[in-house]
């Protein structure tokens, strides 16, 4: 069978398109950085895509707020190709600057189950960091097992750098949480590592640095209702290898004993690449 | 025009922060102890436009703010606002930026204006500017707005405005207007008349900025009575016996310092009052580092280009080679520390990107040198205080790196009072590029032939950055000017990075080099040596403002621009490409082979200089040196007294705290170190990721663990004693840094980028001939150990003129040499790191201890603190280099093997410090005996700072294989990794030092940081 095609997003201050383009051809996808305007102008069609991915980076250098300029040119230029990309039941992934402009755009945490395709509305944001730094360090994640996001299948905890200065996932009101919780959107959340595997997550504020920035209810990533649309500010693709975990020179960095991809040296972050590869091959 | 005002402020409510008020409360405590009660921010856009007022408030929330987490107003200020602002605060403060300033957030807003009124027609017209307005509650009586606003400013480049507590209970709220640059009127070329005496060509120069000396204006003077030169002027119709404005400014940008390396050029009457040596040096650069690198390069494949380039080139393997390239931005991160360095590290980003057809930057490194961050004395008319400088810095360097997505991923800040005078900004890039492109051309030979067009690519030209060349290479006074002053755009710069590689992957480039100093009078000359000739015409040079003169346009060091050079019959692709990236990219000028660099304005020509003159036409400067060995009071341990058993446990933590060795992680980890997924060891390792990294470690291509080693090494201190052991120190360092990642010694190259003192004797500088004598003494250092250690220089760079004032207040740096060394790692899954991995380690040193508290760390603290006379004695030197490569060589190969993991070189603080960190990094306990480490005394083996030395941790079962494989070379156990959480140190029976793991965690971590706190 065809690699799935893979459009991984760049220009205009996104930085991680390289590494983002890498992962998923390590994992069997055909990807491809694809500049945003050749979408636009209509050279290429977003339709030829099976996946869609908006990497990290500072499109815009996030003046006017994090991922806001680029959401603006999503939401008015690509605003139809988009909605049937998401109507086709395509997996679209946005990691940090990404998961800003998928928040801006309103993709996350987009309309309610009953009605889950995208209405560009925005519900939620991602705001300056409590400390008021930009800062690069390793934090510790956990997945919510019920979730419907298809990319976190299987995934339970894994550790992985965040490196920005507006990740502080806000909504207006608690209920906003309560029923995104009810439906298992809040996909994933910094916890302890040192509490056991599958009770770390928590909805009390942990301290800084187990939270790097003060997100209500810890929450480092969200799903949409459908489990299709997925984006998290810390950086899975950055932990593709055992090579890049800190813990790699004491011996210690976890991750897969075996893989088809790095041997015993694949890192934690590829198995959610992976899953979207073959949620796309086995939904053809 | 009509200006629309638009504020936003933060929500207030359930979780909602205002951060940027409240960083600004922070910081007011952590650098001034001022407790202010609550500070709020409001972000300001002043849109310039013909849309109706109307049309754009209904649209605020679509761009300015943002719904979830900002209240938005239009045309009225929040302050007036009893609904957003129910409080009077006690002052209130509104800074924005001067007229011609770059405006960042107002481009992005304005990119943004554009999206959203896409249909608009009246849309492109429109210019946004941007402000902060911060309120303050419960500020303290004794602090004032005005201090309070010179605090949060730089009056170079930003104005603020004040509402004191008076002005904000009357309700008058601080208004600012939109910076209207006033309109400038064309100049027509000048004719500059040389036929003048010669003091008045100086004080042409001088008055001008040109920065040329008397017998360089003669030269040029010369060149004009030139019968020849007269007639070839008439022909093509400009004035001919008197240079154009247009061509004094281009000669004074081409033959700067700062572009020509005059005094590295220099013929050098060297004498040395000790030895009786007396010799003439012709050109410190030619003799001490091209000529070795070149000898270096006949018995090697792997350098593929040296000096020539905007980097040096080395193959890394067979599909790839690597480059990299080091600045210095020393001046204008004294005038505008946040500009100065953000212009510095995309600067030489742009240098990566220059080099051969084009390479992708994929490292950055940062080395800074400032004054102490707790400096108490006074400050000289003008300067900043060292905390701001450093802040400053660090933030133009942190926003440069992080936009551009290229990771932070070496670096040191190094302290010494008189970097007060001037900061030292390193900025360093390393890049890659495919060896052979898909059209078969090697990427890193420049391929320009006659009738190639030549764009310019990025940026627009403006004020900013006029004469930024000529000034760095005067000294900094009162009245340095602001247009030497710029602050970069990232973003402006990613968009042409990526476009511009992909012009070069689709074989669209010729030829390509960065505009930095002398800006087109330098990028285009330079290049057109390839061809000999060019043809400029200045009116096609897109402006950021009209009314722009050709001198300015041809000089101008505006940023973010490429020249790049485009075959005319891929112009059509070139240019669609630019399109896609919206890039701006104009054809200004063309390659010939007529041997004269001509710039036209439309139709006139207004400078025709043979490229001849341009390039090879300065003089050599004559140049005068003498050696006397200084003599400083001698620090003398034995005198000082160490009371009982905690006296050295004491001296540790007082050192650990001290500003050059205490952790910079605060800093550190605000530069994003791992963008690019190739980074495998970080700045920061250990248990907790919080114990130093010796070098970066990147593994660039993904998949694949063939890594890169990045290191540095820098030693200012010694240039007290002999700038010779400094350069030799540093370089060492460098390499031994190298050593704890497993480099392979046989592939590394190493950058040297020398910052120095003016050396030329003059009244303003009566010691230029001993100055001089450090920069000899330091070459031939760098000369002597780089052939030892077969390390190629392959690029640098030289700042000469880093001093402020003259006379009693002048200041003058250390002279400092920066040395960056990078190499191949053949694997990244085996490296080592400075932390203790379990109990049970053994622990050896690598290296010999000798008598060497020369300008030692210690001794710089124990004079500072009066409990020491002086810092004289022995420096560490490097008497037998070719010995230390065998060993170095032997133990990174003992890394690559996997026989060691724990690595730490010693260096400032020697052993004592060395091994306290490795401590902090496994947070674990150990026991040392320093018995048997060499001859020298127990102060000296325990802090003396003697060159080629490791602490290394070998596993107990590893043991003796490390031994065996060590045999020959001087290794020595010192002790073992203990799980007592305390680091003990004897001298066989004499204990010396008993600490605590936890104390040197904080005495180590607080002195520099600066947070002010998470929140």
């Amino acid at each position: 069978m065809a690699a799935p095609k893979v459009a991984v997003l760049f220009g205009f201050g996104i930085n991680c398109d390289h590494e983002t383009a890498a992962v998923f051809n390590l994992v069997g996808g055909d990807a491809q950085r694809v500049h945003v305007n050749h979408f636009v102008s209509g050279n290429l069609n977003l339709d030829d895509f099976e996946i869609l991915a908006v990497p990290g980076g500072f499109s815009f250098g996030d003046h006017l707020g994090s991922g806001r300029l680029m959401g603006n040119r999503m939401r008015f230029a690509l605003r139809e190709q988009l909605h049937a990309f998401v109507a086709a039941g395509k997996p679209i992934i946005g990691i940090c600057n990404g998961f800003q402009v998928l928040v801006k755009t309103g993709l996350l945490p987009g309309p309610g189950a009953d009605t889950p395709l995208p209405d560009f509305v925005q519900r939620a944001s991602l705001t300056l960091n409590d400390s008021g730094r930009y800062e690069d360090r390793w934090v510790t994640l956990e997945f919510d097992a019920e979730s419907p996001c298809i990319w976190t299948k299987g995934i339970q905890r894994i550790d992985c750098p965040v490196r920005h200065g507006e990740g502080k996932f806000v909504m207006p009101s608690t209920t906003d949480f309560d029923s995104l919780a009810a439906n298992h959107q809040l996909t994933v959340r910094y916890v302890d590592p040192k509490t056991p595997v599958g009770q770390g997550i928590t909805d009390q504020p942990l301290p800084f640095p187990l939270s790097p920035n003060g997100s209500m209810r810890n929450i480092a990533g969200v799903c949409d209702s459908t489990g299709l649309v997925f984006g998290l500010m810390p950086h899975p693709e950055a932990v593709y290898a055992k090579w890049l975990h800190p813990d790699h020179t004491r011996n210690t960095a976890p991750g897969p004993l075996s893989s088809d991809a790095l041997g015993e040296w694949e890192g934690e972050g590829l198995q959610m690449f992976r899953n979207a590869v073959e949620y796309v091959l086995k939904n053809r | 025009m009509a200006v629309t005002r638009v504020e936003v402020t933060p929500k207030q409510g359930d979780g909602m922060r205002d951060v940027r008020g409240d960083v600004v409360r922070r910081q007011l405590k952590a650098d001034h102890n001022i407790e202010v009660g609550e500070v709020r921010s409001i972000n300001g856009f002043l849109v310039k436009s013909d849309i109706d007022k109307s049309e754009i408030a209904q649209r605020v929330s679509d761009l300015f703010s943002d719904p979830i987490i900002e209240d938005v107003q239009t045309d009225l200020p929040f302050l007036s606002s009893s609904e957003h602002f129910p409080i009077t605060p006690d002052a209130a403060i509104t800074i924005g930026f001067k007229p011609g300033v770059t405006d960042n957030p107002g481009s992005a807003a304005y990119d943004g204006f554009k999206t959203i009124f896409s249909n608009h027609e009246d849309r492109t017209d429109a210019a946004i500017s941007t402000y902060h307005t911060y309120a303050f509650y419960d500020l303290p009586d004794d602090v004032t707005s005005e201090w309070l606003a010179s605090t949060l400013h730089n009056n170079l480049i930003q104005r603020a405005v004040i509402s004191d507590s008076a002005a904000c209970a009357a309700a008058q709220w601080p208004a600012i207007d939109f910076p209207e640059k006033p309109p400038q009127t064309l100049t027509p070329p000048q004719r500059i008349d040389l036929e003048i005496s010669n003091e008045e060509l100086i004080s042409l120069s001088e008055s001008g900025l040109l920065a040329l000396n008397l017998e360089e204006m003669q030269t040029i003077q010369t060149h004009y009575r030139d019968e020849t030169v007269r007639q070839s002027r008439e022909a093509v119709g400009i004035v001919a016996d008197a240079p154009t404005d247009v061509e004094l400014e281009c000669l004074a940008q081409t033959w700067s310092e700062h572009c020509k390396h005059k005094i590295f050029a220099s013929k050098i009457h060297h004498i040395d009052t000790e030895t009786g040596e007396d010799t003439v040096i012709d050109s410190i650069f030619k003799t001490h580092i091209m000529k070795p690198t070149h000898d270096m390069q006949k018995e090697v494949d792997w350098l593929l280009s040296v000096f020539h380039d905007n980097s040096g080139v080395i193959a890394w393997n067979d599909e790839w080679s690597v480059c990299m390239k080091a600045e210095t931005h020393n001046s204008p991160s004294a005038l505008d520390p946040y500009g100065g360095a953000m212009t510095g590290i995309v600067g030489v980003n742009r240098d990566i990107l220059g080099t051969g057809l084009g390479a992708r930057p994929i490292a950055n490194t940062d080395v800074f040198c400032f004054g102490p961050p707790n400096w108490e004395g006074e400050l000289p008319d003008n300067l900043f205080h060292p905390s701001r400088v450093f802040r400053g810095v660090h933030a133009g360097v942190r926003v440069g790196g992080n936009e551009s997505g290229i990771p932070t991923v070496n670096g040191a800040i190094v302290f010494d009072d008189r970097y007060i005078g001037k900061p030292l900004v390193y900025c360093g890039t390393v890049g890659i590029m495919p060896r052979k492109l898909p059209d078969g051309r090697e990427s890193h030979i420049k391929t320009p032939t006659a009738g190639d067009i030549v764009y310019m690519v990025g940026g627009r030209v403006g004020y900013d950055g006029i004469h930024g060349a000529t000034f760095s290479s005067l000294e900094l006074t009162e009245e340095s000017p602001s247009s030497a002053v710029q602050i970069g755009d990232p973003i402006t710069q990613k968009k042409m990075l990526d476009m511009v590689l992909e012009a070069r992957d689709a074989g669209l480039i010729s030829c390509i080099t960065d505009n930095g100093a002398g800006g087109l009078s330098s990028s285009i000359g330079e290049m057109a040596e390839y061809t000999n000739g060019c043809e400029i015409d200045l009116a096609k040079v897109p402006l950021k403002q009209p009314g722009l003169s050709p001198w300015e346009i041809l000089v101008s060091e505006s940023q973010e621009r490429m020249t790049i050079a485009v075959k005319p019959e891929d112009c059509a692709a070139f240019d669609a490409m630019a399109q896609l990236h919206e890039v701006e990219a104009t054809p200004v000028a063309t390659f010939t082979s007529t041997g004269m660099f001509h710039v036209k304005y439309g139709e006139d020509t207004v400078a025709y200089l043979s490229i001849d003159f341009l390039h090879d036409g300065v003089p050599q400067l004559q140049l005068e040196s003498e050696w006397q060995t200084p003599s400083p009071d001698p620090f003398a341990p034995e005198s000082i007294s160490i009371p009982g058993e905690a006296g050295h446990s004491e001296l540790l933590l007082r050192m650990l705290a001290r500003p050059n060795i205490a952790s910079k992680e605060s800093w550190v980890r605000q530069y994003d170190h791992e963008v690019i997924a190739q980074t495998a060891v970080k700045p920061f390792v250990g248990v907790e990721r919080d114990g130093p990294g010796d070098a970066g470690v990147i593994a660039p291509i993904h998949g694949d663990p063939h890594g890169l080693v990045i290191s540095c090494g820098i030693a200012p201190r010694y240039s007290d004693l002999d700038a010779g052991a400094m350069a030799a120190a540093s370089i060492d360092e460098a390499v031994r840094n190298a050593v704890c990642a497993g480099i392979n010694v046989d592939k590394m190259a190493g950058l040297d980028n020398f910052c120095w003192p003016d050396s030329i004797e003059s009244v303003k500088t009566p010691d230029g001939k001993f100055k001089l004598a450090q920069l000899v003494r330091a070459n031939r250092e760098l000369e002597r150990v780089c052939r030892a250690y077969n390390l190629p220089c392959v690029s640098g760079k030289d700042s000469m003129k880093n001093d402020y004032g003259s006379g009693e207040k002048k200041i003058s740096i250390p002279p400092t040499l920066l040395y960056s060394v990078f190499g191949d790692q053949p694997d990244v899954r085996f490296t080592a790191t400075s932390d203790f991995k379990n109990v049970g380690e053994k622990i050896y040193l690598v290296g010999v201890s000798k008598e060497e508290l020369g300008a030692s760390e210690i001794a710089f603290m124990l004079r500072d603190s009066g409990e020491a006379t002086g810092i004289g004695g022995q420096v560490p030197l490097l008497q037998n280099p070719e010995s230390n490569i065998t060993t170095y060589r032997a133990l990174s190969t003992a890394i690559q093997n996997g026989l060691i993991r724990t690595a730490h070189d010693c260096s400032e603080g020697g052993v004592a410090i060395a091994a306290a960190e490795m401590c902090i990094g496994g947070r674990v306990g150990a026991e040392l005996d320093i018995d048997g480490t060499g001859d020298a005394s127990v102060w000296a083996r325990l802090w003396g700072e003697s060159l080629g030395r490791f602490i290394v941790g070998v596993q107990p079962e590893d043991e003796a294989d490390f031994v065996e494989w060590m045999s020959g070379h001087p290794v020595t156990v010192l002790g073992s990794v203990t799980d007592s959480n305390t680091l003990t140190i004897s001298d066989g029976y004499d204990l010396l030092i008993n600490a605590e793991t936890h104390s040197m965690v904080e005495a180590w971590q607080n002195t520099l940081d600066m947070t002010g706190g998470v929140a």
